[in-house]
């Protein structure tokens, strides 16, 4: 079974030039996703569309998009589901990251920020297999018995998308913020280390005029985020450590 | 005389690892990718870390190679691998039959490898069949293929290798049968430029067809799809195999708070239009609840399909394709300044960059050895950050 439907897709000339919107119509398989579609209208009616996408399954958070408005990952958003919110569906850039073309934005600035959290993708590997290798590291210990399906999820749940500083309000009037993505990941980052002064280190980065305090609570960040990562109940915690951290100054 | 130039086209994960080796040897390289990093084969991939048990009975070479290229990634990306092995398991009489035959190829390819009792496989995957009969541990792991890639171009790029993505090859130039560059389109400015190379590699993945017909050589590569049906749910802590040859839906890999099940197998003519068939999809579910009857309770979170690119042989089934790789020098076919690498898999792109790149450095007097299996790679983030 197949379903036709209009894509109303922003397209822009280089620089961000000659914005505007147009109309593709294209035919594929009734539960495709939002991202087929897009794919379709490249690979049947105009190869220039620039558009990012790779895992399809929500794991890279490459293509993160606005459906109709709405901040999401089109590679598990529902054609059919998005048509009837609204014919044609609508895409568009995310909003709060500068436009490089059509659906792409630039995201340098959003790693940067990343990349100053320190959070790493993997958490500690547990126990595991004996392997024959002269790393130390790398060297085995017997595996253990699992003792709940929480403790089995190593990779970090934040697939760094974007759809947060998209639909974060405080990004849209400072873009010195740091951002409810960084905001999430310092906090990450300070549970996973055992050194005290990284820790303290890491809260450092949290607070200030454009850190944690800057956030006008909207919780958007939270309710978009693919990923249930909840970026704003870490804001919120965080801004709780660093008040007891005042306090216990004081007391000194 | 400067260093000689090489324009690898393709940013998955041969094309990535390949820009990064040729840039350790001091090679001078430019990758040019139609569109993101990782947006054709490699990321859609299966997130497997092969142990190499998967193909050792009926495939030492890709066995062997496998176990070799997992141990090189754990030295290489520590920090983007979870490295928490695999089981494979019998439900059935045919399959607990197979068990020694597997052990026996195990040991054969230097794969670490333990049986363990049913109950005890039950007690480390709580959702695991009751019908287990017989299992077997071995050192599976899970990757993201897209940071896999960001993490050696990233590492490229800080040996001074330029990535040009959004970059579309339209034709690769030549002179008096010499390969000499390549004409391309930046999709974000709308610019064509001629891009001059010593040699250009084509790591195009099931697309290195199209690319080598611009050259008119011909390499056979088969576009050879599988529908991965990923659940909303985590219901494994350890990759579930099937305990027999490889089939459709023998495959459950955890990732995150998913568990990805695959694959199918079919052949196309056209790698960007690959409809996704409804009953592979079912055939998916149906499978993966025998390994995982817990998957009848999940919630599908998506559904992907995307064509490998297996060197096709003639008379054999797809399946039964090795999933080896090959390098094809175009000079045999009258061409100089072109190669071609092409087949393998994500797990062996490392080893695959490192036979295309010993070739190349061959053609250009390059005397460099390959460094790649030590230098560990740099964070993923540095591809796309200014700092």
């Amino acid at each position: 079974m197949t379903i036709t439907a209009t894509l109303e897709v922003f397209r822009c000339g280089p620089g961000g030039t000659d914005r505007r919107f147009e109309e593709h119509e294209v035919t594929v398989h009734d539960d495709a996703t939002v991202l087929d579609a897009i794919e379709a209208v490249w690979a049947r009616h105009d190869r220039s569309l620039t558009f990012r996408h790779a895992c399809h399954h929500a794991s890279c958070g490459t293509c993160g998009i606005l459906v109709n408005g709405v901040e999401a990952l089109p590679c598990i958003a529902d054609l059919s589901e998005a048509l009837r919110q609204r014919s044609p569906v609508r895409v568009e850039p995310l909003r709060n990251l500068p436009l490089a073309g059509d659906l792409t934005v630039d995201v340098a600035g959003f790693f940067d920020r990343m990349r100053a959290s320190t959070m790493t993708i993997t958490r500690t590997a547990e126990d595991r297999l004996p392997i024959p290798t002269d790393g130390g590291d790398l060297r085995a210990r017997p595996v253990e018995v699992a003792d709940g399906l929480a403790r089995f999820n190593r990779f970090e749940n934040c697939v760094e998308c974007g759809i947060c500083i998209s639909a974060c309000p405080t990004m849209a009037t400072d873009d010195r913020f740091r951002g409810p993505a960084m905001l999430a990941a310092l906090a990450r980052a300070r549970v996973e280390t055992d050194d005290p002064q990284e820790r303290e280190r890491l809260l450092d980065l949290a607070d200030g005029e454009h850190g944690v305090w800057r956030c006008h609570g909207a919780w958007e960040c939270t309710t978009r985020c693919p990923q249930q990562v909840d970026p704003a109940e870490s804001i919120m915690q965080q801004r709780r450590d660093l008040l007891r951290r005042r306090l216990r100054g004081r007391v000194r | 005389m400067g260093r000689p130039r090489v324009i690898v086209i393709g940013a998955g994960s041969t094309g990535a690892a390949t820009a990064h080796d040729l840039a350790l040897r001091g090679v001078d390289v430019v990758v040019v990718e139609r569109g993101e990093v990782a947006s054709g084969t490699t990321g859609r991939n299966h997130c497997l870390l092969h142990s190499g048990g998967r193909y050792c009975v009926t495939d030492d070479e890709a066995g062997i190679e496998c176990i070799d290229e997992n141990l090189a990634l754990r030295r290489i990306m520590p920090d983007l691998l979870e490295l928490n092995d695999g089981l494979f398991v019998a439900t059935t009489e045919e399959d607990l039959a197979y068990k020694d035959a597997f052990l026996e190829a195990c040991a054969r390819c230097h794969i670490p490898a333990r049986e363990l009792e049913p109950d005890r496989a039950r007690q480390l995957e709580p959702f695991l069949t009751p019908d287990v009969l017989a299992a077997v541990q071995v050192p599976d792991g899970v990757f993201e293929p897209y940071r896999f890639c960001l993490a050696f171009l990233a590492t490229a790029q800080a040996n001074g290798a330029q990535v040009r993505t959004f970059t579309e090859v339209v034709d690769l130039d030549s002179t008096n049968g010499y390969v000499t560059g390549v004409t391309v389109v930046d999709r974000l400015t709308g610019r064509t430029d001629t891009l001059g190379a010593d040699l250009v590699i084509n790591a195009g993945g099931p697309w290195a067809e199209h690319l080598a017909s611009m050259a008119e050589v011909d390499v056979p590569v088969s576009p050879t799809p599988g529908v991965m049906v990923t659940m909303g749910r985590r219901l494994n802590n350890m990759v579930i195999n099937r305990l027999n040859v490889p089939s459709d839906g023998d495959i459950v890999v955890p990732q995150r708070t998913t568990s990805i099940i695959g694959t199918t197998s079919w052949s196309v003519d056209d790698p960007d239009h690959i409809p996704i068939p409804a009953d592979h999809v079912t055939r998916m579910l149906d499978r993966g609840r025998d390994l995982l009857p817990e998957i009848a309770a999940a919630s599908i979170r998506g559904v992907m399909a995307v064509a490998r690119p297996l060197i096709s042989k003639p008379g054999v089934d797809a399946r039964l394709v090795s999933r080896t790789f090959e390098c094809f020098d175009h000079k045999a076919d009258g061409v100089e300044g072109f190669v071609t690498i092409s087949g393998g898999k994500t797990t062996t792109a490392r080893a695959m960059a490192e036979k295309v790149a010993d070739i190349v450095c061959g053609k250009l007097g390059v005397d460099a050895p390959c460094r790649t299996t030590d230098i560990p790679l740099v964070d993923h983030r540095r591809f796309h950050a200014r700092s």
